[in-house]
């Protein structure tokens, strides 16, 4: 269970996160929904510790507050970066091979054949793609690729930034998909969206955030029905997707 | 004939070394996004090693000379990675690291010229003599450099394709947030790239020594592996290689015409790549290799 209190984010002096309290429970997805700017990616980064924050942030009780990057991913909390950024000069299979670090080390010698057969049984198309390098895939293989290069880490929590930006719909649907199928595998997910109402279908609770605030939080099923918050966000977030 | 191949080969050897320099270009741009301006001081700086170990300390084991070089090669680049990198990894202004590169071969230079020595000097060959068939003669040394930076570019093959850490590496070159991000220690990736460069670059000047002697001079080699660069096609390690050879070639066939002049024809032919086909000769896959 991932536990945030408090929690505050800076770039320089611009202060993005204005105390965050959420938490993610075991086997559950919870979305943070909200717009461009809201500071749903800052989140993230305070997570993997990758900007300057303050408040806790306890993974299963143990304070990682202050953890590195590295670190972190050691805990098993793992970060698909928002817009994908696969390594684009590797190819399908390397850049799954990269995803290990931080279980393999540098120089070890840990075989990964399972974790990669694992990802290849849930996105075959990724298997036909093996040796291709990873800038000629589609946006929707790269997000493939991106959440596959996230399983190979062997994720105890899987953040999900944006997994459906920039995808054509019925590519987003598939994605969604497999991401709930990562879910059934009893995998806990942090999926952030701009697209709310899809968001609110696969997720178990839902936070919805504004400018770098908490706004509304509650169950997913419940939320979907919110006259105030269908109105107030859904539509605005339909145009912009 | 006879001086036909012998340029040939000489051109190629030459090359060879080019093409190595042109090459720890490429990886530092890569894994740093810097445009090394320090690397003909590395380069002279490895020349100057050679010196000092074979001339001036008259050490009698190789092993023991490639073991102490090595502890220098790695010394320098972790230094240089730490003053040049390091520092100006966030900063706004990225031109900041390229300056502080020129800083950096302004102060091996001196170093050089300051504890080795100030006069150009000559060293032994490795391998001393030379082969002659027919009217055809060429000294060993020139083997020598073509096995060891065939060596040498085998290795870095290895490493980068088949290799675990070397993939990391890339990885990280490619794109230090997403590799922050999956816990690549990137930091370390980018030290080791710079100690690997330097190894490179290092024992190049090491080979080149007894050829065109030690003197600070050697870091106009700088200039030709910039030209290697272009000619080959900006971005790409293959390209790299073969500007390199080209370089060493062109270099070599224009010795037929002119010795005092041969600058110019390379450069000459770098304006003539740069206006025709500026991309370079090999057209690479630019998005792959550009990020
Ligand atoms: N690297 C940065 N430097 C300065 N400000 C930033 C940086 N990244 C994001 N911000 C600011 O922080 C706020 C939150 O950004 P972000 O977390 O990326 O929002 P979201 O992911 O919800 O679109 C925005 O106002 C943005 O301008
Ligand atoms: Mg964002």
């Amino acid at each position: 269970m991932l536990q945030i209190e408090n929690l505050h984010a800076w770039y320089g002096a611009i202060e993005a996160l204005k105390g965050i309290d959420i938490s993610v429970h075991d086997g559950n997805i919870c979305c943070i929904i909200g717009a461009n700017g809201a500071g749903k990616t800052t989140l993230l980064k305070s997570v993997s510790g990758m900007v300057r924050h303050t408040g806790t942030i306890r993974w299963n009780k143990e304070d990682i507050s202050k953890a590195s990057p590295m670190a972190v991913n050691k805990h098993g909390i793992i970060h698909v970066p928002e817009g994908r950024l696969v390594f684009p000069g590797l190819t399908v299979y390397e850049n799954l091979e990269v995803g290990t670090i931080s279980w393999h080390g540098f120089i070890g010698r840990k075989p990964y054949d399972e974790d990669i057969r694992k990802v290849f049984d849930l996105f075959p198309r990724l298997e036909e793609r093996r040796d291709q390098q990873a800038w000629s895939l589609s946006g929707g293989e790269q997000q493939m690729l991106a959440i596959g290069r996230g399983l190979m880490a062997r994720p105890k929590l899987l953040m999900l930034d944006e997994p459906s930006m920039g995808l054509a719909p019925l590519v987003v649907e598939e994605v969604f998909k497999k991401i709930v199928e990562i879910n059934k595998q009893g995998i806990p997910i942090l999926l952030i969206e701009q697209n709310a109402r899809l968001a609110l279908e696969v997720s178990d609770y839902a936070y919805i955030m504004e400018q770098g605030r908490i706004k509304f939080e509650g169950v997913s099923k419940e939320l979907e029905s919110d006259e105030r918050i269908l109105q107030a966000y859904l539509g605005n977030f339909k145009e912009e997707a | 004939m006879a001086l036909f191949f012998q340029q040939t080969l000489t051109g190629v050897s030459v090359g060879l070394v080019y093409a190595t320099v042109a090459m720890g270009l490429m990886l530092l741009l890569r894994a740093a996004g810097v445009m090394n301006f320090a690397q003909g001081n590395l380069l002279a700086m490895g020349a100057y090693l050679s010196f000092l170990f074979m001339e001036k300390l008259q050490l009698s084991s190789g092993l023991l000379m490639v073991i102490l070089a090595l502890a220098v090669f790695v010394a320098v680049g972790c230094v240089f990675c730490s003053v040049c990198f390091l520092p100006f990894k966030h900063a706004k202004w990225p031109q900041a690291m390229m300056i502080c590169t020129i800083g950096a071969g302004t102060v091996i230079q001196e170093c050089c010229l300051l504890f080795i020595t100030a006069e150009t000097r000559s060293v032994r060959p490795i391998l001393a003599g030379s082969l002659s068939v027919g009217g055809f003669v060429i000294p060993y040394q020139y083997f020598f450099i073509f096995g060891a930076m065939l060596f040498m570019m085998t290795g870095l093959f290895f490493l980068f394709e088949k290799m675990y850490c070397g993939r990391v590496m890339s990885a990280a070159a490619q794109n230090k947030y997403a590799a922050d991000l999956l816990g690549i220690p990137t930091n370390l990736t980018t030290m080791v790239t710079f100690c690997i460069v330097v190894c490179m670059v290092g024992f190049s000047g090491w080979l080149l020594a007894p050829v065109y002697r030690v003197s600070a001079s050697l870091s106009n080699f700088q200039a030709r592996a910039f030209a290697s660069v272009v000619i080959g096609g900006f971005g790409s390690l293959k390209g790299a290689i073969i500007g390199g050879i080209l370089v060493g070639l062109i270099e070599a066939y224009s010795t037929y015409f002119t010795t005092t002049y041969k600058d110019v024809v390379v450069f000459g032919c770098l304006l003539l790549v740069l206006a025709f086909c500026p991309q370079g000769i090999i057209p690479s896959g630019t998005k792959k290799e550009k990020a």
